[in-house]
């Protein structure tokens, strides 16, 4: 029989167990052994695609089996294994600020308000939903959907690029976030509900206003509401140095 | 609830300032009845995290675990969590904390600014592997 130490954070996953005897000839077998034993155990030793957690670590006679042969490590009568945790954590997450050009999300904004105005003030519902369909696209495409206009701009030097250390995630969520409000405004003109359907379009109007006029990215602080609660597609993180969704102090 | 007498309390956060801008980190032994959880002890270890990122990343390696393990069973005392500082940084764990972090071990965090320690607050990994805040009673 091999003796298996459990560390205390897994014992409770464990029935309360500090050591486990097993009857088995490799490090892996005995790790998948105990976990038919205790399923609770899996998700805190395996990661989704079933290795070891980085931070689980397997010791045999107090070696770690990383240096031997692994999970493959063969186990005799008598040895001791002990699962050591490695403790690791940091400040910030992986994120390294990216570069993003606030003048092209400003022009972005610019065109959205001017674009729904115009829809709103000729009673244009095709407008609402053609600027929905720009935001998707840049969207999907990772870019500010009125890029095109942007370009030009820079081409004739009204407009000089405005380079700032950010994460550009935020943004692309709220652009998407924008279009989907949009799709439901058109999709309320169609179901002969006007008064909803404008009002839908006034929030993207109001909110892409606060956002240029202001510097307060709603969709971004939304963005990094839902990453505070740990939703794993929101990673990234707002920086430390601002209000989440305030726009980054200029370079 | 975890409970931390008021000495040992102010040398986790000396660690925090004394590392700071680095981050500082070590273990709390201590014992538990129930979901009462009493600190008698901490042990300072060293940032083994590579030179050049530890003013925002700290590990504790394996091996510096099996001596503390060690260390705890001779005071009759387990590892009942981690401490660790966040300079300039809020005392909340990052995504980075909550990916790498252990369940039911109580992971004390103090922000540290300018070399003072601001604040220290305690947390915990649920099921979910999401984090929860603690209460921390200092006495």
């Amino acid at each position: 029989m091999t003796t298996l130490k459990i560390p205390s954070p897994l014992r409770p996953y464990a029935d309360g167990m500090k050591e486990i005897e097993v009857e088995s000839e490799s490090v892996n077998a005995i790790i998948r052994e105990i976990i038919t034993r205790y399923p609770a155990l899996k998700p805190h030793l395996l990661d989704e695609s079933e290795n070891l957690r980085s931070y689980v670590n397997v010791f045999l006679n107090d070696e770690d089996v990383r240096t031997m042969q692994g999970l493959d490590t063969r186990v005799e009568q008598d040895d001791h294994l002990m699962i050591v945790p490695s403790i690791a954590g940091g400040s910030t997450s992986n994120n390294t600020l990216a570069k993003v050009d606030h003048a092209a999300l400003r022009t972005n904004q610019a065109m959205i308000i001017g674009l729904l105005l115009v829809a709103f003030v000729v009673d244009l519902t095709s407008l609402t939903l053609g600027v929905g369909i720009i935001m998707m696209i840049g969207t999907i495409l990772a870019k500010p959907g009125f890029i095109f206009i942007y370009r030009l701009l820079r081409q004739w030097n009204v407009i000089s690029p405005e380079i700032i250390s950010d994460n550009p995630e935020p943004h692309r969520f709220a652009n998407g976030f924008g279009s989907i409000v949009l799709f439901g405004a058109y999709l309320a003109f169609g179901l002969n509900s006007p008064l909803v359907g404008w009002i839908l379009t006034w929030v993207v109007i109001i909110l892409a206003g606060v956002n240029l006029f202001l510097g307060f990215c709603v969709g971004c602080a939304l963005y990094y509401w839902l990453n505070r609660i740990g939703l794993p597609l929101f990673p990234r993180e707002a920086p430390a140095d601002r209000f989440p969704g305030t726009r980054p102090p200029k370079a | 609830m975890i409970h931390i007498p008021v000495d040992v309390f102010a040398q986790i956060q000396k660690n925090g300032e004394e590392h700071y801008p680095e981050e500082g980190a070590g273990l709390l032994l201590g014992k538990v009845h129930g979901e009462k959880r009493i600190v008698e002890q901490v042990l300072q270890l060293q940032n083994r995290f590579q030179p050049g990122a530890r003013h925002n990343r700290y590990m504790i390696e394996p091996q510096d675990m099996l001596l503390a393990e060690e260390k705890a069973d001779e005071l009759g005392l387990e590892i009942i969590g981690v401490f660790h500082s966040h300079p300039d940084h809020p005392a909340q764990p990052s995504e980075y904390d909550r990916e790498r972090a252990l369940p039911w071990y109580s992971y004390i965090i103090t922000k540290v600014t300018d070399q003072s320690a601001i604040e220290s607050r305690s947390w915990r990994l649920t099921d979910e592997r999401t984090f929860t805040e603690e209460q921390l009673q200092i006495e």
